[in-house]
C-alpha cells in the first residue's frame, strides 16, 4: 500500500512528462492493435471464403506431356473423357462425388427478348461445391440429372434481360441454341462476369452437345484430413491418371492437380507472413515508445539522484529502490499501453462494424472485417509488462549503484 | 565502547591516488559528545562517511556497538544505518516533495512500520522540537532552523545509538546555530552518542572531546568542558 503511494506520488509530480512518455506507448500499441485487427480481418475474410466451400474439392486439369513415354512423344495434350469420370466414380479412393462440367454458350430467347448466355452442364453436387445461392425456385436435382430433363436454373443477369417486364421466370421456357429449357430456379450470378449464366443438368447438355472431352474435372473427397494425406493422394491420382492416359508418372505437366485444401494452406501461408510483418511493424512502433520510456526513466532517475541518496542513507535497500523505479516504469507502460490498446480496439471494432454494413448484401466480395481476438490482447499485455520492466530496469540499476554519499552531493 | 576505529586507512583511486585517511585510531564511549575538527581536505568528511557506513575503508577495523563493520553487503549496511545511526546533514537533505511529517516518518518506512504508527511517531518527535503545527508543510515552506529541526527529528525517530552530524550548523545563522547545538546537547544527555563534524571552534567547544584531524591523521585529542561556555552566547 505504502509502496504504491510512493509510486503514485512520483508519477503525479511531473504530470506532463508522465503523459508525454505514456503517449508514445499508447500510440505504439494503438498502431499495433489496429494493424493486427486489419490483418485479422483480411485473414478471416479469406478463411470464410474457403469455408464456403465446405468440402475439400479436387480439380484435375488436362495439360501437355513434357516427357516421352512408351513410344509417345512430348507435347501431347491430355484431355479427360468419360473413362476418367468412370474411374473416379468407380475405382479411385476417397472420391465422394464427381462433378464434371460441360460448357456451351449461345443466345437465350424468351418472347422478343434475348441475351447471351453461358450454359454449364453440371451435376447437382456442383451447386453445393461452388456455393450457388438460390434466389427463387429450386436448384437442379438428381432426378433432373438421371432423366436428362431440359430444365435450367438461370442467374439473375439472365432473369433481368429476359424477364424485364416482371414476369416470373419460374415455369417459363427459354430457347437456347434451338432447345427449349424450362426455368426452374434463379441463382445469384457473379456480378463481375459480363453476360448471363445458366445451369442445366450435365446429362442433358452432354446429350445435346455430344461432348466427349473435358478440360477439367472436379470432385469432392472424404477422409483426407492432413496436408500429408492430401499430398499422398495427389501422387496417387497422378499415378493412376498416368496409367489411364499413358504418360510418365513423374511428368508433372501432363495433368495439373489442385485441391482447395492445398490452396487454403498456400493462402494461409501468405497471410501468416502478413501477420508476422504486421507484428514486426507494430513492434518497431512500440520499440520507439519503449526507448522513450527508458529515456524518461533515465532522466527521472538522474533528477532523483539526491532523493535516492537520502533514502539510501536512511536505510533504503537497493531492492526497494529498484522495485519502485521498475514498478513506476511498468505502471506507465501498462496504463498508457492499455489506453492505446483500448482506443485501438474501439477504432478496430467501429471500422469493423462499418465495413460489415457496407459489405452486407455484397456476398461475392471478400468480407474484410477487422477484429481483435483475446490472444492478441493477452500477448500485447505480456509485451507491455516485459517492455516496462526492460525500460525501467537499466536506469534503475544505474541509480542504485551510486554510493549514497555521492548521490546526496549530486547537483 | 560505542565506536572503536583501529588503524583505518582509506585511499581514493583517481587519476592520482589520494591517501585520505592514514591509520586512524579512535574510541568513542557510549553517551559521549565528540566533535571532529579539521580544515577542508583533512579527511573529516571521509571519516564521517566511514563511521556512517556510507563509504567503505581499505584496511583496519571498525567496531560499531561492539560489532565489526567490514565488507557488509549493501543490504546489511542499509539495515545497520537504519537501526543504529541517525544522520544530520549540513544541507538538511529533506525530500522536497514530502511534508515535514512524511520526511520524519521515512526511516520507519524502511523498517516496515505501519503508516499510522509511523505518522504518530513522527508527530511525536516534531512536537518535541516544537514543529507540530508545521507537520503538513513542505521543506521549502520552512526556515533553515526549522528544516534542521525536522532533520533532527528524522534522525532520532528510529531511536539510534549514534547521531552523526555533518556541519549541522553550516547553513544556519549564529543564533539558530546556538539553538540547534542546545538541542543536540539535550539529545546527547538522553544517552545518545553524538559525533559532530565541524570547522567552527564555537561548535567544537560545546562538545566533551575535540578530535583534531590534519592530513588524514589525528593530530591530537582535546578534552573539553562544555559547561564552561555560556550556551546562550552566540557561536560565530
Amino acid at each position: 500500500m505504502d509502496f504504491w503511494r510512493e509510486i503514485f506520488m512520483a508519477l503525479s509530480r511531473n504530470k506532463l512528462r508522465t503523459f508525454l512518455t505514456g503517449f508514445a506507448i499508447s500510440w505504439g500499441i494503438f498502431i499495433l492493435i489496429v494493424l493486427l485487427a486489419a490483418g485479422n480481418g483480411i485473414t478471416n475474410g479469406i478463411t470464410q471464403e474457403f469455408s464456403d466451400q465446405s468440402k475439400n474439392t479436387y480439380m484435375l486439369f488436362g495439360g501437355e506431356t513434357s516427357k516421352p513415354f512408351r513410344g509417345h512423344g512430348t507435347n501431347r495434350s491430355i484431355w479427360f473423357t468419360d473413362k476418367d469420370i468412370r474411374f473416379l466414380e468407380n475405382e479411385a479412393q476417397h472420391v465422394d462425388q464427381v462433378s464434371p462440367t460441360i460448357n456451351s454458350s449461345g443466345f437465350a430467347y424468351f418472347g422478343d427478348q434475348s441475351c447471351s448466355v453461358n450454359m454449364r452442364g453440371v451435376r447437382p453436387v456442383f451447386q453445393s461445391i461452388s456455393n450457388v445461392d438460390l434466389v427463387k425456385g429450386r436448384l437442379l436435382n438428381e432426378r433432373d440429372e438421371r432423366q436428362s430433363e431440359k430444365v435450367a436454373v438461370i442467374d439473375d443477369a439472365v432473369e433481368k434481360h429476359l424477364f424485364d417486364d416482371g414476369t416470373s421466370p419460374i415455369g417459363q421456357f427459354i430457347i437456347v441454341n434451338g432447345i427449349a429449357y424450362k426455368v426452374v430456379g434463379v441463382y445469384e450470378g457473379d456480378p463481375n462476369s459480363n453476360g448471363g449464366g445458366a445451369l442445366v443438368p450435365f446429362s442433358t447438355l452432354k446429350k445435346i452437345t455430344n461432348q466427349r472431352y473435358y478440360w477439367m474435372l472436379r470432385f469432392t473427397v472424404k477422409g483426407l484430413e492432413t496436408k500429408e494425406d492430401n499430398e499422398a493422394y495427389t501422387e496417387y491420382l497422378r499415378a493412376q491418371l498416368a496409367h489411364l492416359h499413358e504418360f510418365d508418372p513423374d511428368d508433372h505437366s501432363a495433368v495439373y492437380i489442385r485441391s482447395t485444401q492445398e490452396e487454403y494452406l498456400q493462402t494461409m501461408k501468405i497471410f501468416n507472413t502478413l501477420e508476422l510483418f504486421i507484428w514486426i511493424i507494430g513492434f518497431a512502433m512500440l520499440a520507439s515508445g519503449i526507448v522513450g520510456v527508458s529515456n524518461i526513466m533515465r532522466i527521472t532517475v538522474k533528477e532523483r539522484t539526491n532523493e535516492i541518496g537520502i533514502r539510501k542513507a536512511l536505510g533504503a535497500k537497493s531492492r526497494s529502490i529498484l522495485a519502485s523505479i521498475v514498478t513506476e516504469s511498468v505502471l506507465i507502460t501498462a496504463i498508457f499501453g492499455y489506453i492505446g490498446m483500448w482506443l485501438g480496439m474501439v477504432v478496430a471494432e467501429a471500422s469493423g462494424s462499418i465495413l460489415a454494413k457496407i459489405q452486407e448484401g455484397n456476398s461475392f466480395s471478400l468480407n474484410i472485417v477487422p477484429s481483435i481476438d483475446i490472444r492478441i490482447v493477452l500477448m500485447a499485455t505480456v509485451l507491455l509488462i516485459v517492455c516496462g520492466v526492460l525500460a525501467g530496469f537499466f536506469p534503475a540499476r544505474n541509480a542504485v549503484k551510486v554510493k549514497p554519499i555521492e548521490a546526496m552531493n549530486y547537483r | 565502547m560505542m565506536i572503536a576505529l583501529k588503524d583505518i586507512n582509506k585511499t581514493y583511486f583517481g587519476a592520482q591516488p589520494l591517501h585520505v585517511l592514514k591509520g586512524i585510531n579512535l574510541n568513542v564511549e557510549e553517551g559521549e559528545m565528540v566533535s571532529i575538527m579539521g580544515a577542508s581536505g583533512s579527511g573529516k568528511s571521509t571519516l564521517l562517511n566511514i563511521l556512517g557506513i556510507l563509504d567503505n575503508y581499505d584496511t583496519g577495523e571498525y567496531y560499531l556497538n561492539g560489532k565489526l563493520v567490514k565488507d557488509l553487503s549493501e543490504n546489511e549496511a542499509a539495515d545497520v544505518r537504519n537501526r543504529t545511526i541517525g544522520f544530520i546533514f549540513q544541507s538538511f537533505n529533506l525530500i522536497p516533495f514530502k511534508t515535514a511529517m512524511e520526511n520524519v516518518a521515512l526511516p520507519l518506512y524502511y523498517q516496515n512500520v505501519s503508516r499510522k504508527k509511523r505518522n504518530e511517531l513522527a508527530l511525536e518527535y516534531l512536537e518535541r522540537f516544537g514543529l507540530k503545527e508545521w507537520a503538513d508543510h513542505y521543506p521549502n515552506e520552512l526556515s533553515g532552523g526549522q528544516k534542521q529541526r525536522v532533520s533532527m527529528a528524522r534522525a532520532l525517530v528510529t531511536h539510534p545509538k549514534v547521531i552523526l552530524a555533518d556541519e549541522p550548523t553550516g547553513a544556519l545563522d549564529s543564533k539558530t546555530s546556538a539553538e540547534v547545538m542546545q538541542i543536540l546537547r539535550e539529545v546527547n544527555q538522553t544517552g545518545i552518542t553524538m559525533i559532530i563534524v565541524t570547522h567552527e571552534k564555537g561548535i567544537a567547544l560545546r562538545t566533551n572531546k575535540i578530535i583534531h584531524l590534519k592530513d588524514g591523521v589525528i593530530e591530537n585529542i582535546e578534552t573539553n568542558n562544555p559547561d564552561l561556555i555560556d550556551f546562550n552566547t552566540e557561536i560565530k
